[in-house]
């Protein structure tokens, strides 16, 4: 069958829903400018309707393939071989909805947010949802790239003009750190490139095609290696982690949510459709390395977590620890792993997203962060209490919750791959259920230790609104995973069928550090 | 002479022609400039259309001194473009100073008629004019301001530092004539491929090297331009970073290319080591600049430490794709700097006390939203975001150093131009991040013939970021009759 988006949807679907927040955003400049209430619903507008034609498309998406959905390709810079060519597989599309969900999160949720240049501030964040979308939507590698590197833009401006005290060493941080990893991708790419038109005659930039091209083992490892600091960064993998506590900390709650829901998935979204696509071999010689950071960021980021006094960053290493998990999963290849860690960005997208808002609605409030100044906070707000339990008990991983179900997936691969590995794993969910429900039990109960706030106003209509959806979603993937998974089943067979033929050569930890001390 | 001749230089002929003219209108018509701007953006549309009119063959003058072929008309189009854009900033801000004077434009087209014949001369001699004609009318422009101290500081480093620059380069030329006893490209080249790469050729090609290398600023030869850029007025300075620099670009190519070949691997060697130097000098010293033109004096310095590496590039490869891509890559930057510089002269216009310090910058994106705007279009653009003409630059440029088997050397120019984000973003931080400590009023807003200059510099941004296929099979045929 043929998954061209005129036979399957009928219309470019694909172009439509990337570009369409970008025209909200150029429809509230023109227009709207001065009417702060028409530009806000004009963006709330766009948001939900780029919403809804994602979930029109889940429902045309064929799970029952690999092949890419939706295509549309045209030529763009044609002696380069360089095409606007879009497609979403089940990983994509999954992160897609994600996407266009978090986004109406993120602009209900900052409905009052800022009061300084409020229409920049919702334009932003439209046109950085264009760029997410073309980033999971670009079958094209200068596309991507392309898109990869837009959205650092409105990125920037969201932690640099709207965030905290530090904002601007934040969002140059930020920047320079994703910017310096993201050229080494591009030299990576046009080696490549270069390397495919040396062998086959023709010059593309198409990922489909290169993904066949069977890289020999020398440049594999080269450009495997560009590439993968890219998206470590991205991830943020120890030990190129240390802009995203910055960053989170510093910006505004549509920015943190967007940021650690979207955003960080972008790396190990890179991660599989190019290190894995591209590069199998090197990919699976890579394992235990990446296996090794990926516990260390586990274990690392939740003890930093169990120190911090400021409720943002502590919710900003967990980002760590959990991201540390997914890419533990992705690196086991096996279906369980694989499957879990794709689910684990899904779950970690919604509930690191509402923990974020929850502690922007905290601090919206309070105008502190700090878990010291809280306290018996469940007496003034009974409300937000509820609903923070819950994205808390869902982060640590609670059957019945969302995050079990990846935590759980990605374990079991781990299992598989190393019982050692899956042991020490293990001790970052512990740590995970002392630190969250630690930084709950301080600020939620005991003694209100703080008079002032006795008389605070608990969540009105609209916050509540933002987040039903979010409750909603986790309780769903926690208690019924499998249409989601079932969307994943044929992609991952994708996945392991790439790499199938170098897994003999898969090491374990134990081997590597046996590997290594016997050079001693 | 015959009247062929004529016709090949037609667009230096109407670009001389027409800066006579408004050393004439000018005494004419005292208060009126009107007369002086239209004539020379008519002189210089018209030198471009009449390039592009002439298109199709290779035409040779003068005893095949000048050739126009794609590469000339290339660089004659490019050269008109970046004048146009000159010429447009350039009233309201002389006016700022009360020095608006025909004879500024007369300066301009003279050198734009210098650089139009470095890129077209096939010839030593004919090179050295062309230089010389531009070099000499820059000096001028560079000291226009003659009442302000460091206007005239400028000049006189410029002229010095030139002069010096001049001299080897004559220098190196002689030693080819000794060797040769021929200052035709072509002849030159095929008796030095004859002899071979002597240590006298080798020398002659780090002489003129040198020489054309204090032109383009290459580092250590660099030491001038942040000064001069400083002192002379901002749209003399707009230009100086893209015109002279394209030209000198032209030149070399040219020269090197068919001069030199026989000494490739030389004067190859010789360009990568001077693109490292040049781009850790370029970056680094533009981290710690409080003044933006000083900032973005480093900043073209570190942009030609990434064109020299594909000049590098040129000597080792097989095929004429580095060169192909410093063609493009000199369209993007003239007109992404000539933007950049654009919005500072603007600045100018609207307070006196503005001194082009970053402070200076701090809250420009609530008093002027679309100067700030513009500016920070422009510099994404300088550091290389997709959709920009600079992204496009890169793209092509490093592309080409891949492919001459120097990963490593993109490498190193990948993570310069990582560096250089940060002095770039620097600005747009300060126009959006901070709260101005004085406020200067902007009296009015961006108008006349300034803005037609910033909206041509932005739409070229755009369109070769977002449509480079026509530009780059422009340079491809720039570089398809380069010998003819």
């Amino acid at each position: 069958m043929d998954y061209g988006f005129a036979e399957q949807i009928g219309f470019r679907a694909l172009t439509l829903l990337t570009f369409l927040p970008a025209l909200g955003a150029l429809i509230m400049l023109l227009f709207l400018r001065h009417r702060p209430n028409a530009f806000k619903a004009a963006a709330l507008v766009t948001s939900l309707a780029t919403f809804g034609l994602s979930l029109y498309m889940l429902t045309v998406f064929d799970t029952t393939t690999a092949a890419y959905q939706f295509q549309e390709n045209f030529v763009w810079i044609n002696s380069f071989g360089i095409n606007y060519h879009l497609g979403v597989d089940g990983i994509s599309m999954l992160l897609i909805v994600l996407t266009t969900f978090l986004s109406v999160i993120a602009i209900i949720g900052s409905w009052n947010y800022v009061k300084d240049r409020e229409l920049a501030f919702f334009v932003s964040l439209l046109l950085l949802e264009t760029g997410m979308l073309g980033v999971f939507g670009a079958m094209d590698m200068f596309l991507f790239y392309v898109f990869w590197e837009i959205q650092l833009i409105p990125m920037y401006f969201l932690i640099g003009i709207w965030g905290g005290a530090r904002r601007v060493y934040a969002a140059i941080k930020f920047f320079l750190y994703t910017f310096a990893g993201s050229v080494l991708m591009l030299v990576a790419m046009l080696g490549i490139v270069w390397w495919y038109s040396k062998s086959s005659g023709t010059m593309t930039f198409d990922i489909q095609t290169l993904q066949s091209a069977g890289f020999p083992s020398n440049v594999q490892s080269w450009a495997f290696l560009g590439f993968f600091i890219a998206f470590a960064i991205k991830v943020p993998m120890f030990p190129v982690h240390t802009w995203l506590p910055d960053a989170h900390v510093e910006a505004p709650t549509a920015g943190s949510v967007i940021l650690a829901g979207v955003l960080l998935k972008m790396g190990v979204y890179g991660m599989i459709r190019f290190c894995v696509g591209f590069f199998p071999e090197a990919t699976i010689k890579a394992v235990p390395w990446v296996m090794v950071l990926s516990i260390i960021a586990i274990i690392y980021g939740a003890c930093v977590s169990l120190v911090q006094p400021d409720m943002k960053k502590l919710v900003a290493y967990s980002s760590v620890s959990h991201m540390g998990f997914i890419t533990a999963g992705l690196f086991t290849f096996n279906a369980q792993g694989v499957e879990g860690s794709v689910l684990q960005m899904i779950n970690h997208g919604i509930l690191t997203g509402a923990l974020f808002q929850m502690v922007g609605f905290f601090y919206e409030r309070t105008h502190t962060r700090l878990i010291k100044d809280y306290g018996g906070m469940a007496r003034p707000l009974p409300v937000a209490a509820a609903f923070f339990s819950l994205f808390v008990l869902g982060s640590l991983g609670l059957p019945g919750l969302n995050g079990f179900v990846g935590e759980f997936l990605i374990l079991l691969g781990i299992f598989q791959y190393a019982k050692i590995a899956a042991a020490i794993a293990s001790i970052g969910i512990i740590l995970g259920a002392a630190y969250l429900l630690w930084m709950y039990q301080r600020t939620m109960f005991q003694e209100l230790t703080n008079k002032k706030w006795i008389d605070l106003k608990d969540l009105n209509l609209r916050e509540i609104v933002t987040l039903v959806p979010l409750v909603a979603a986790a309780l769903f993937i926690g208690l019924y995973p499998a249409p989601f998974l079932e969307m994943l089943h044929a992609p991952t067979q994708n996945i392991l069928a790439q790499v199938q033929p170098y897994m003999a050569d898969k090491q374990s930890i134990l081997q590597l550090a046996s590997s290594f001390l016997g050079g001693f | 002479m015959k009247a062929s001749d004529l016709i090949t230089i037609l667009p230096e002929l109407i670009l001389a022609l027409s800066a006579c003219l408004i050393l004439v209108v000018e005494p004419l018509l005292k208060k009126d400039k009107t007369a002086s701007v239209a004539i020379a953006l008519t002189a210089l549309l018209a030198a471009g259309v009449v390039a592009l009119g002439l298109s199709g063959e290779t035409r040779s003058a003068f005893n095949n001194m000048v050739v126009l072929n794609d590469y000339a008309r290339f660089f004659t189009v490019l050269f008109s473009a970046a004048g146009v854009l000159t010429v447009l900033m350039t009233p309201r801000y002389l006016e700022a100073y009360d020095r608006h004077m025909g004879e500024f434009y007369a300066l301009l087209l003279f050198a734009v008629v210098g650089m139009d014949l470095m890129a077209a001369s096939r010839d030593f001699i004919a090179f050295y004019v062309g230089l010389e004609l531009m070099a000499i009318s820059s000096y001028l422009l560079a000291g226009f301001l003659r009442y302000q101290m460091r206007s005239n500081e400028a000049a006189l480093k410029y002229f010095l530092t030139g002069c010096f620059a001049s001299a080897i380069t004559l220098y190196g030329v002689s030693l080819v004539y000794g060797l040769t006893g021929a200052t035709n490209y072509e002849q030159v080249g095929q008796s030095l491929m004859a002899s071979g790469n002597t240590t006298a050729v080798a020398f002659a090609t780090a002489l003129v090297l040198v020489g054309t290398g204090f032109k383009i600023s290459v580092a250590p030869f660099h030491m001038w331009t942040p000064d001069v850029y400083e002192g002379a007025p901002t749209p003399v300075a707009a230009f100086f970073s893209v015109g002279p620099k394209a030209a000198g670009f032209s030149a070399i190519l040219m020269i090197f290319v068919t001069v030199f070949a026989v000494s490739a691997d030389t004067w190859s060697t010789l360009f990568i080591v001077l693109s490292l130097v040049t781009m850790v000098v370029g970056n680094l010293f533009a981290l710690v600049q409080k003044n933006i033109k000083r900032m973005l004096a480093y900043s073209s310095i570190a942009h030609v430490g990434y064109l020299l590496a594909a000049l590098g590039a040129l000597g080792r490869g097989d095929d004429f794709l580095p060169g192909q891509a410093i063609l493009l890559y000199l369209t993007a930057y003239t007109f992404m700097n000539l933007g950049a510089f654009g919005v500072l002269a603007y600045l100018k216009t609207q307070s006196e006390e503005f001194d082009y310090s970053l402070s200076d910058m701090a809250g420009l994106g609530r008093r002027a939203p679309w100067a700030a705007a513009l500016m920070s279009l422009f510099l994404f653009s300088l550091t290389g975001i997709p959709g920009t003409a600079g992204f496009i630059g890169k793209f092509y440029l490093f592309n080409s150093i891949i492919r001459a088997d120097l990963t490593w050397l993109a490498v190193i120019a990948v993570i310069f131009s990582a560096v250089s984000a940060y002095y770039y973003l620097r600005v747009v931080m300060y126009m959006f991040f901070r709260e101005p400590e004085v406020e200067f009023a902007t009296k009015e807003p961006i108008n006349g013939p300034l803005a037609a200059s910033l909206a041509l510099s932005a739409l070229g941004v755009l369109v070769i970021g977002l449509l480079p296929a026509g530009f780059w099979s422009a340079a491809q045929s720039a570089w398809g009759n380069f010998f003819g």
